[in-house]
């Protein structure tokens, strides 16, 4: 599982009916990437975060149907950035 | 699978009702390369060398089909030496 930081919340009201009402993310990674995950945990910016990547994101969510490869599994209590 | 080393455990109390109790750790496959979290399936502690599996074996080692896993700890290496290699 992956390491990010919550950047903001994304809203996109048109999408396809597989995605549900599902929550969305802007991740950033450890080397600077960017990423889009369905949040099933109400991650607010700013949070350490870990995910789900793959298959996997989809056993994370609620609703196993959502159409995702990248969900949040939890907010990290204690997180210290390496230079 | 992939040979990485256990860093420290990783404290996360706001999780997912799926992923349970389950041990979480960090995990470096360089000194100096990224951090990941795996799941610990077998009881390591920091600094031990370990195997790791991804995708669905990895779920399938966390314990369950369903659980929501991409990185597993499967096994605890006796010996290894990174210069070696």
């Amino acid at each position: 599982m992956e390491v990010w930081r919550v950047v903001d919340e994304l809203v996109c009201t048109r999408r396809v009916p597989e995605m549900g009402s599902a929550s969305l993310r802007i991740l950033k990674g450890q080397k600077g990437d960017i990423s889009v995950a369905t949040d099933p945990v109400g991650a607010p910016p700013g949070k350490w975060v870990f995910t789900a990547a793959g298959t996997a994101a989809r056993m994370a969510m609620p609703d196993r149907t959502v159409a995702t490869d990248l969900a949040i599994c939890g907010i990290i209590d204690g997180w210290e950035e390496e230079a | 699978m992939k040979i990485m080393r256990v860093r420290t455990t990783l404290v996360s109390t706001n999780r997912i009702d799926a992923m349970g109790h389950r041990p979480l750790l960090v995990v470096q496959e360089t000194p100096n390369g990224p951090r990941s979290v795996a799941v610990d399936a077998v009881g390591c502690i920091p600094g031990d060398w370990v195997i790791c599996v991804g995708s669905s074996a990895a779920r399938d080692a966390a314990g369950a089909k369903d659980y929501p896993s991409d990185l597993t700890i499967v096994g605890i290496i006796d010996h290894w030496n990174p210069e070696a290699s």
